[in-house]
Parts: C-alpha cells; sequence; structure tokens
C-alpha cells in the first residue's frame, strides 16, 4: 500500500481489518459532522442576518403589507417565515370582525410555523454531539484492539523488544488519534450551534405575540 | 409543496457540503501522505569525520595513547620515560599543574611542541620558579621585563629540547615507514607476527607505562609469552558479530612481579559488549601468568594489548 517509511500512513498498511474499519468509520464521521458544520453555519448565519434586517423593516413600517413584500427578500431568516406564515393565515381568515378566532388561528400559525423553524435549525446538530460523544471512544476500542493484536502477535513471535512491541502500539494509538480528531471539532460546532439557535429561539419567542399584536392592530 | 421544494433543496445543499467535505479530508490526507513522502526522500547527510587509526610506530604518537588520555587515564607510557631527564624537569616538578606531567614527555617532540602554548599561559608563575627554586609555592610577579626574560628561557629550552632529539616529521615517518615494512616481512611466519611487529616495539615503551620504570623493548619475548596464553583463554567468535567495523579493544594490563594480573584497564571498548566482556573473560582467566622477567623489574608493568576480531595485537 504505502512505503514502510512514511510514517502512520505506512504503519495502516501493516493494520488489522478491526482497526482499519475503526478508522473507516471515524473517517466518515469526520467528514458527515464537517459537512454539517459547513451546512449549519451558512445555515445559521443566514437566518440570524436576515432576521435582525428584516425586524428592522417590520418595526420601520408596521404595516403588515409592507412587512410582507420585504420578507420576500429574507427568505432564509427565521422571524421572516415565521411573520410569512402568519400574514397567510391572515389573509386566509374570512371574518376579520371575530378578533378573538382571528388572534387564536394566526397565534396558531406563527407558532406552528416558530416550532418547524426550530426543529430545522436543530436538525443534524444532535449527530455533532453523537459524533464528539463516541468517536474518542470508538477510537480508544481500535486502540484497544491494536493493542490487544500486537501482544498477541509478541506471544506468536516471542520477542518482547521494542522493535516488536512499539510499531503495534503506534499503529493501534492511530485509532485513538482519530477518533480526537473528529470529535474535537464536532463537540465544539455542538456548542457553537446550539448557542446561536437558542438565541435565534429566544428571537423567536419574544417576537412571536408582537406579530400577532401587528396582525389585529391592523384595520 | 413549497416546503417540499424547500426540503430538496435543503438535502442538495447538505450534499454539496458532504461531497466538499469529503474532498478536503481527500486533499488533508493527501497532503499529509506527500508531505511524509518528502521527509522520507530528505536525506540527511551526516559529517564525515576521516579518523587515521594507522598509528606510526616510529612516532610513538599512538592514537591509542591519545584516546587514552581521552579517558581520564593520567597514567603515563613508560617508554616516555628518558633515563636522564632533562633539565627542564625541575621547572615542571614545581610546578602544581603539571604535577602530573612526567618530565619525560618533552622528549618527545610533537608532545613538547604541545606543551608550549601551556607553559606561555603560566608563565607569570614558572618565571618565578626559576630563579627562586627553594620556593615551593611560587608568586606572581608584575614585573614585566622578568616575564620576557623568562620567555625568552622558555624558548631557549624547547629549542633546545627540539634539537636534542631528531627532527619528528621526517625520521619519525621514516622510522615508521622502516618499521612497518619489516613487520609486513616478519608476517610471514604465524608464531612470531604478532610478537615483533613495528607496532609492537614501537609501543612497548608504552606498554610499560604506568609509573615511569624505564622498561624498554627487552620484553618481547615475554609479551609474546604472555600474548599467546591471552589468545588461548580468549573464548570468541567473530561470526557473532554483526560487523566487524570498529570492532577493537584497546587494553593494558597491569602485571605484579609474580605474574598476577593486578589491574584491567579498556583504553577503547569496542561497540561490541560481547568482544568486551570476553577480552575481560580472557585476561581473567589469564591470570596467573608467568613470573615477570628480571629485566622487566621487580615491581609491577603495564603492557597494551589490541584485541581484535582477528587476534591480538600487542600495543
Amino acid at each position: 500500500m504505502v512505503d514502510s517509511k512514511l510514517g502512520i500512513f505506512g504503519l495502516l498498511s501493516d493494520a488489522g481489518p478491526i482497526v482499519l474499519f475503526v478508522l473507516s468509520v471515524l473517517l466518515s464521521f469526520s467528514i458527515v459532522s464537517w459537512a454539517i458544520i459547513a451546512f449549519k453555519f451558512d445555515y445559521i448565519r443566514k437566518s440570524l442576518s436576515e432576521s435582525r434586517a428584516f425586524l428592522d423593516f417590520f418595526f420601520e413600517m408596521y404595516n403588515v403589507d409592507k412587512a410582507f413584500s420585504a420578507s420576500e427578500k429574507f427568505r432564509k431568516g427565521s422571524l421572516p417565515r415565521v411573520f410569512r406564515s402568519g400574514y397567510i393565515e391572515y389573509r386566509a381568515v374570512g371574518d376579520k370582525a371575530d378578533i378573538r378566532q382571528l388572534r387564536v388561528r394566526i397565534a396558531r400559525a406563527v407558532k406552528r410555523e416558530a416550532n418547524a423553524e426550530s426543529k430545522r435549525l436543530s436538525s443534524l446538530v444532535p449527530f455533532l454531539a453523537t459524533v464528539g460523544n463516541t468517536a474518542p471512544f470508538i477510537g480508544l476500542f481500535g486502540t484497544v484492539w491494536g493493542i490487544m493484536t500486537s501482544f498477541h502477535n509478541i506471544g506468536t513471535t516471542q520477542s518482547a523488544s521494542l522493535a516488536a512491541v512499539a510499531p503495534g502500539i503506534s499503529e493501534a494509538l492511530i485509532a485513538t488519534a482519530a477518533g480526537l480528531a473528529a470529535a474535537i471539532p464536532a463537540v465544539m460546532a455542538y456548542n457553537y450551534f446550539t448557542h446561536q439557535i437558542s438565541i435565534i429561539e429566544r428571537d423567536l419567542e419574544e417576537f412571536t405575540p408582537e406579530f400577532v399584536a401587528a396582525f389585529i392592530k391592523e384595520p | 409543496m413549497e416546503k417540499g421544494q424547500k426540503l430538496k433543496g435543503a438535502e442538495k445543499k447538505f450534499s454539496y457540503w458532504l461531497v466538499a467535505a469529503a474532498a478536503m479530508h481527500a486533499i488533508v490526507i493527501f497532503v499529509a501522505i506527500y508531505l511524509q513522502i518528502l521527509d522520507a526522500r530528505r536525506v540527511v547527510k551526516p559529517k564525515i569525520v576521516s579518523v587515521s587509526l594507522v598509528s606510526l610506530p616510529g612516532s610513538g604518537g599512538s592514537p591509542k595513547f591519545s584516546e587514552k588520555q581521552g579517558d581520564n587515564e593520567a597514567t603515563p607510557a613508560p617508554s616516555r620515560v628518558t633515563p636522564n631527564p632533562p633539565p627542564s624537569a625541575k621547572v615542571k616538578k614545581t610546578l602544581p599543574e603539571s604535577a602530573l606531567v612526567t618530565p619525560t614527555k618533552v622528549t618527545k617532540p610533537v608532545k613538547a611542541k604541545k606543551k608550549v602554548p601551556e607553559v606561555a599561559s603560566v608563565t607569570t608563575k614558572k618565571v618565578v620558579i626559576e630563579p627562586l627554586p627553594p620556593k615551593p609555592k611560587p608568586k606572581v610577579i608584575d614585573k614585566p621585563a622578568d616575564i620576557s626574560k623568562a620567555l625568552e628561557r622558555l624558548k631557549q629550552n624547547v629549542d633546545k629540547k627540539t634539537a636534542a632529539t631528531p627532527p619528528p616529521s621526517a625520521s619519525s615517518l621514516n622510522n615508521a615507514l622502516a618499521q612497518l615494512q619489516q613487520k609486513v616481512k616478519s608476517e610471514g611466519s604465524p608464531n612470531t607476527a604478532g610478537a615483533r611487529t613495528g607496532r609492537e616495539s614501537a609501543s612497548t615503551g608504552q606498554s610499560g607505562a604506568g609509573k615511569g620504570y624505564g622498561v624498554g623493548g627487552s620484553s618481547a619475548p615475554y609479551k609474546a609469552e604472555i600474548a599467546s596464553i591471552i589468545m588461548q583463554n580468549w573464548e570468541f567468535s567473530k561470526l557473532l558479530l554483526k560487523n566487524s567495523y570498529g570492532m577493537e579493544v584497546y587494553v593494558r594490563i597491569n602485571i605484579l612481579a609474580n605474574g598476577t594480573i593486578n589491574q584491567i584497564k579498556f583504553d577503547k571498548r569496542a561497540p561490541s559488549e560481547y568482544l568486551n566482556n570476553s577480552v575481560k573473560k580472557a585476561l581473567e582467566k589469564s591470570s596467573p601468568l608467568p613470573v615477570l622477567p628480571k629485566e622487566e623489574g621487580t615491581k609491577d608493568v603495564w603492557i597494551g594489548f589490541v584485541f581484535t576480531p582477528q587476534g591480538i595485537e600487542k600495543q
């Protein structure tokens, strides 16, 4: 596979199937978690920035029709989405004289969309937590297995010299290193995203009554 | 319908990031492999220091002895002991720094040259000693005129010594070459080859080295005898050595008058502990050796040997 002089990659050529399987699992974990990190970072960053921009428009105009037309520019923001769902419900209600009925229906629609948005925001993020929690253990499993194998080989060859022991242990430790390499960015990203998502959810909770009130006040 | 489209868009975007992450990992892995290949290809050229291990029999300045000195061996070689000590011995005896240096060392031209800067560095002390010999501890005198006089006197002394001895470069080299030629000629007979080499004759003085009793080259038959005894007791197989490069053991033994080996000193050990141990065992096994001949003196004698996988050579 690779020349034995090539350090850790050279060592992998002699690794057992279990260690290779563990390493491939960790590699796939790492790839997926980095994809999630990139995807979520883009999604949350846009959601936050567009929500802030929409709120500026909303408080400037305080007119639902104008706010709705402005919200079309911010299709990726969480707050504009929630507002749009409330506006659609407002327009769908035929009898606007029954304010109580109108309030209940708009509040329900806004709440539903806020929940959906919250789910969208937090989707895939638990996978990062899973990777952060399990990858070191998976790596440790690979290491333990590798050390078991190397000790078995020592017994077979009946040589306990450093030259016989060291490569096996070094090869086994690669699995732990790979597990940590997959887990560390996943844990960091998970903490960052949960913080950002909690900020957006707080905004949703805070501004949902404002939206409902804006529709009700509409003449 | 709109939600479905949104979901499809999100999935598409996620799959794009998935491919990008996979590509990023592939790039990182290939870069790591490439860097390791580069690192493996980089050849570090070690500094090569060529050292001639061939000692010049005539010169007396054998590399073995210099190694010996490097190993904190303060014992001077007996070959350096001359029956008539030079006049400069007086000066050196009074110096505390040169207490370990025997006066006879000055007779060797190479050594004498080496000593000059050392002496010059402590000129102030030496200058005072000569005019005031009875004083045990020299005092420093700051008179520049005395220093210059002393320097001149020292130069004269050194010149005298160098003039007394034959010119070092030409004569000693010629002697060495002649002795090497003799050695090559005499190597035809295996029994006496080891005993009568130029190397041996050159370093017989050194081998008697320990305390300056003036043991000369008359000990060759005795040495040949003990060399053969040690050789008989030496259990060693050169097949067990992976390579024979640098496999030399320089060892000196102190033999008491009754033939007992009093002390074994390794001047240079071989990289193989197997060889070192075999030499030690052989020497221990050989004790007691035959009684020292009368011409060797009544006290103990130091004799040096070089053990190589090919056999024993006497220093």
